[in-house]
């Protein structure tokens, strides 16, 4: 409900680009200059600590552009509250919950303090002790933003709890610490009075477009899509409800018709994670896209797989046979990308910046992130083909099914159905491949600063997604900036969207917190945490238009389950020459960051 | 153009630009004399030929034609003075991408056209003549194996060309002696096909600029609407290594600082690496010293030389023709060191470009010798400082001011008609700054009016011999050869047919300056130009056809703009003539309109 109320009156950014110069009538109500000093804080969110006569540097080599203002360290955010305008207008967007100075604090991934005179430096980790007073702060962010602010004039000791409250806040120890839980159960005790609860989960309105992204929570969404692809052969199965057998599927999802819930249950126990195969898409030649974990039981692997595949091939309308493809064997793994990416980082914040320079492009070349990019479209380009021309359904199969089946899954699916390159259907499909299919959205994007399973893995697919709008600029009805917002969004740890490793424990965390805190949870299945999907959170219905993609042409063809076979044949002609696309993709991803230090 | 059926005709003549002709025969005074005798005929036949193409046909060709359906359906669409000079049948094409195809080449005054109705849609290849480089012989008669005897050529837009032609066809020799000919006519006493062609368009492009309105002062390049600040351009200082000084040129500098009350200092761009200058100081070309030119200062802009250009282009055309390796594509391209040459091109302009904008500095810029990188620099900073120039017609009358009037030496860059491929004064100059507005066109997409066609068009004709344009070496020359009468303009063409180069995503906001990012992590290679032969890396959507069709979109939204606006208008007037009632609140929106 609240997703689509306006913005309360109160809530504005203190932010904005400079005002005017005050005209003789506003005059008469001056305001108090340090009241402009105060943070704009979200329902839930408290200040914890707070340090003024702050300097923030912008460039590396200079102060001449440092601005002076208050640091604040929330349980959202650190904020940098400032009188001083951006030195270099950068952003064509204002973002509703962060401020340009902002950074939320799962977004940090390291602290580091410095004191200049006794020639000091320590990373701070959580619940650690700091000798020494900090002249400096150096945030590095997982967006590859480095913040510095230095305490030159400021209360040593105020600058330096402020660290540590940084360092502590965004390394918290359990999941139900982040800010999310604060914020919705802050919303629930506020709207406990109206009709139950709120009613966020909904997809939200995205920019201009009336639709709302179906989250795949519930049993009429597959049923919906089982009959928008006219996979008649198909079933909704609710064997899940209550996640019952599995843990990381969602509560429903489509198997063959053929295959009775009494069978999957008994197969479910020799499989990884129990997960049991999940029907993705149908194209219109029938053929289907299933993904799948390995069958652990070596005994009963081959028998257990016959009876799936046979299942599969009956509900092809021609009886083909199904294509197995493994994925673990063909794609890079996610240890891999995540060392890519580690690389590519290094290459992005080194400094000095002209010593790069002149070998970017090889040293592009080396990070390999491209070379991961690349490898993705051309393996899903090759299934596209298999589906498309060979009439095969395709089965993806990957050790728990878990995160490259993903990417390949989704990839596939926008090369094939211009339904997803919508909005509403490119949301709906990250519902659909990502956030229910059990993605670990938590553990790869490391909301905890803890995990040893970080991996950009969703990033790699945005970027490679990326690459197709550069090949196919009319083709999606998103632009960059869409893409980059949304990449920016996994970082913001308000949404339920990217917080979680599986829907279930969604609903487990959030049953358990809601207990804690007396909330009344009624007929609802764990807390409803804002919707990434719902964007009038983030931005102006103004900022919003910068979604669409000026160049886009529409769907093809009325009917959407067609016209996916015009755009797909020149996908397949081109997959081989996507490393070409110079980089960019990223650069620009990230490039609010780097540009702006 | 036959985009359907071709695979490599994109950039080749546009259907809509098929002039009547006049023969170009008459003045074949020095041809070879080993000529096979049905061109001897055909160029007899041929020398009042109008309208039908059967007319441009010798005796010979046309029993040819007649005998074979299937060569006459492989014939290229002629431009109507166009003249077929050779035709031979059954050659093969060896096409790198999609492998041999046998078919009909056919060699005309103005291009090479080779068609094969083997494939389905038919394979055409059709290259302007102006484009060949070099020919070569390729086998003997004796070499054994498919394909092995026959011609190469080398194309000066990123391409190779090879047909493998039948050793008992005798085919090869002919169609080797009218490439060497007809690409090649200024080595033959022959004139360029641009002065056989008359087309008249509905603009006269050579109308487009005026250098008497433009002209202030002979080396002038642009001035700051407000500060006043110039940018000037000249060749490099007489300097040389005694130390000696240039009076004149002390006191021009003086005047230059003089007119701008802003600033009291000048900066010298000079574009050369400053080694390099240091050794042209000792051959008399050096540069200037700060004692001599007070309160100025000298910047080198470490840009290279030509020959260092032309060694890039060559080592880039062996990494994206015709197969690139995958795995090592972005440090071979980084070895070729292209992309780093425009980025300092780039950066140099910029530079400049700050200093008369933020600065109000005047500057001036030079070289070795002022109408190579000079012309680069200058005209870039002009488009970033100057929103007119980002315009159709804007960027036009830049080319002819900055490029053709201030002598940049086309005929020699290029060797238009000149077989002397090797020749050490080619360079890709213009190719180079032509790149550098590409890559601003992708850091500023709405602030262009011009689309990437349009560029891809001028570097087309830059070598086609089409279009007078791009022909001689300064001014003078084109007026000896009385180009505006005798040739016509680029211009033209392009202005006649505006929607096909108009960018619609343009914005017009004239006022702002670009500051484009000179950085690797920005620039990108021009695949749209340098890989266009590789069908992989053609545009995978018509985008072309979208541009259209959203221009029209655009016209649309705009006439309905103005029909509301008509209307409020006329309502708030009919309004306001009820005096006294509330509805004259309404009256602001009037201003409005």
């Amino acid at each position: 409900m609240f997703s689509l109320k306006p913005p309360r009156p109160t809530f504005k950014s203190y932010l904005l680009p400079p005002a005017p110069p005050p005209q003789d009538e506003d005059r008469s109500i001056p305001e108090p200059k340090i009241k402009k000093l105060d943070p704009v804080l979200l329902p839930g969110e408290i200040v914890v600590n707070e340090v003024n006569f702050v300097r923030k540097c912008i460039a590396t080599d200079t102060s001449q552009y440092d601005l002076w203002g208050k640091l604040i360290c929330s349980n959202f955010k650190i904020s940098f509250i400032t009188d001083d305008p951006m030195p270099f207008q950068k952003f064509h967007y204002t973002n509703l919950l962060l401020g340009e100075h902002d950074v939320p604090l799962t977004c940090i991934e390291q602290i580091v303090t410095v004191n200049d005179n006794k020639r000091k430096q320590k990373i701070l980790g959580p619940n650690q002790k700091l000798k020494f007073n900090p002249t400096e702060l150096i945030i590095y962010c997982k967006d590859f933003r480095i913040v510095r602010f230095r305490f030159d004039e400021a209360g040593p000791e105020s600058a330096k709890k402020v660290c540590l409250a940084i360092a502590h806040y965004s390394q918290p120890t359990d999941l139900q610490l982040l800010f999310a839980f604060e914020y919705v159960g802050e919303k629930y005790h506020n709207t406990a009075k109206n009709i139950n609860g709120i009613d966020s989960g909904s997809g939200g309105i995205p920019g201009g477009n009336s639709q709302k992204t179906p989250l795949f929570e519930t049993f009429s969404d597959w049923d919906r899509e089982i009959k928008r692809t006219g996979a008649s052969e198909w079933r909704v199965c609710s064997i899940n409800e209550g996640y019952m057998i599995s843990t990381c599927l969602p509560e429903y999802f489509v198997v063959p018709s053929s295959l009775a819930d009494q069978d999957l249950k008994l197969y479910s126990h020799s499989v990884f994670g129990r997960r049991m195969p999940l029907w993705c898409w149908n194209h219109s030649n029938g053929s289907a896209l299933i993904r799948m974990a390995l069958i652990k039981d070596v005994l009963q692997q081959k028998k257990i797989d016959q009876r799936i595949c046979t299942a599969i091939t009956k509900s092809h309308p021609q009886r083909s046979d199904v294509y197995k493809s493994d994925l673990d064997k063909n794609l890079p793994s996610i240890q891999e990308i995540q060392a890519a990416f580690v690389k590519l980082k290094q290459l992005c914040v080194d400094e000095p910046y002209e010593e790069t320079e002149v070998k970017w492009l090889s040293s592009l070349e080396n990070t390999r992130w491209l070379e991961y990019v690349r490898a993705f479209l051309k393996y899903s380009a090759e299934l596209v083909y298999v589906l498309e021309s060979k009439h095969l359904s395709v089965i993806l199969r990957e050790e728990e099914g878990r995160d490259l089946s993903c990417f390949v899954a989704s990839l596939i699916q926008v090369m094939l159905d211009p339904h997803f390159r919508t909005i509403t259907g490119f949301q709906s499909l990250i519902q659909k491949e990502w956030v229910m299919a059990g993605y670990r959205f938590l553990d790869r994007c490391n909301h905890l600063n803890r995990s040893a399973k970080e991996s950009p893995l969703f990033l790699l697919f945005l970027d490679s997604i990326w690459q197709l709008l550069e090949q196919y600029p009319a083709a999606f009805e998103f632009s960059e900036t869409y893409l980059m917002l949304l990449y920016d969004s996994t970082r913001i740890s308000l949404f339920g969207t990217f917080l979680f490793n599986s829907p279930h424990q969604r609903v487990k965390q959030s049953t358990e917190f809601a207990i804690s805190k007396n909330i009344q949870l009624g007929d609802e299945k764990g807390l409803k945490f804002p919707s990434v999907w719902d964007w009038s959170l983030q931005f102006a219905a103004k900022d919003r238009t910068l979604f669409n993609n000026p160049l886009y042409i529409g769907k093809s063809a009325p009917c959407v389950q067609n016209g996916s076979v015009k755009s797909f044949k020149r996908t397949k002609k081109n997959y081989r020459t996507i490393s070409f696309c110079v980089f960019q993709g990223f650069l620009r991803l990230c490039h609010t960051c780097i540009f702006n230090e | 153009m036959e985009k359907s059926s071709s695979c490599e005709s994109l950039g080749s003549q546009p259907a809509a630009a098929r002039p009547p002709s006049v023969d170009s025969l008459s003045s074949a005074s020095t041809s070879h004399s080993d000529h096979s005798a049905h061109i001897k005929s055909a160029s007899v036949i041929s020398s009042d030929s109008i309208s039908t193409s059967a007319d441009n046909f010798s005796p010979d060709l046309r029993v040819l034609r007649e005998t074979n359906k299937l060569a006459e359906m492989e014939e290229p669409p002629l431009l109507p003075g166009e003249n077929i000079k050779d035709m031979a049948k059954d050659v093969t094409y060896i096409c790198p991408f999609t492998g041999a195809v046998r078919g009909t080449l056919t060699v005309t005054n103005y291009r090479l056209y080779f068609k094969s109705m083997e494939r389905d849609p038919p394979f055409v290849l059709d290259a302007s003549l102006g484009v060949i480089s070099r020919v070569e012989k390729i086998g003997g008669a004796s070499s054994r194996g498919e394909n092995s005897y026959g011609l190469e050529t080398v194309c000066k837009d990123i391409r190779n060309l090879r047909f493998a032609h039948k050793p008992e066809g005798r085919t090869r020799r002919s169609i080797f002696e009218n490439l060497m000919k007809y690409a090649f006519p200024v080595s033959n006493n022959l004139p360029l096909f641009a002065f056989e062609y008359k087309e008249v368009f509905s603009e006269n492009g050579w109308k487009l600029y005026d250098p008497l309105l433009e002209y202030r002062r002979q080396v002038l390049s642009w001035i700051h609407p407000e500060s006043q600040a110039t940018i000037t351009r000249c060749s490099q200082p007489m300097v040389g290594v005694s130390g000696k000084r240039s009076k004149e040129d002390e006191k021009y500098l003086q005047a230059i600082m003089d007119s701008n009350a802003q600033s009291h200092k000048i900066f010298i761009f000079d574009a050369r690496p400053s080694v390099n200058a240091v050794a042209n100081k000792a051959k008399g070309g050096g540069y200037e010293s700060e004692d001599a030119y007070q309160n100025a200062e000298l910047v080198f802009l470490d840009i290279h030389n030509i020959h260092v250009m032309r060694e890039s282009l060559r080592k880039l055309k062996e990494i994206v023709y015709p197969n690139i390796e995958e795995t090592h594509w972005l440090s071979n391209l980084e070895s070729t060191h292209w992309l780093e040459h425009i980025k300092l091109i780039l950066a140099g302009a910029l530079r400049i470009a700050d200093k008369v904008e933020s600065g109000k500095t005047s500057v001036v810029v030079h070289c070795s010798d002022g109408w190579d990188r000079t012309a680069q620099l200058t005209s870039l900073a002009m488009l970033m400082l100057d929103g007119y120039y980002r315009t159709i017609r804007g960027f036009e009358i830049l080319v002819e001011k900055e490029w053709l009037s201030f002598g940049h030496r086309f005929q020699l860059r290029i060797g238009h008609g000149d077989k002397n491929h090797a020749d050490a004064d080619r360079s890709p100059v213009f190719l180079q700054f032509i790149d550098c507005v590409w890559q601003m066109t992708r850091q500023f997409p709405t602030a262009f009016e011009f689309n990437e066609y349009f560029l891809i068009t001028i570097l087309d004709h830059l070598y086609s011999c089409l279009f007078g344009t791009f022909l001689c070496s300064s001014e003078q020359q084109r007026g000896k050869e009385n180009l505006l009468k005798r040739t016509v303009s680029l211009w033209s063409y392009i202005n006649s047919q505006l929607e096909d180069f108009t960018n619609p995503l343009y914005v017009s906001y004239s006022n702002h300056v670009l500051y484009p990012v000179a950085s690797m992590r920005h620039l990108e290679l021009w695949v749209g130009y340098y890989i266009r032969w590789n069908p992989r890396m053609k545009p995978q959507e018509p985008i072309h056809s979208r541009y259209k069709e959203l221009l029209a979109k655009r016209a649309e939204l705009q006439k309905k703009v103005e029909e509301l606006q008509r209307e409020i208008s006329s309502r708030s007037s009919s309004s306001s003539e009820r005096a006294g009632s509330p509805a004259q609140c309404a009256t602001p929106v009037q201003t409005v309109v």
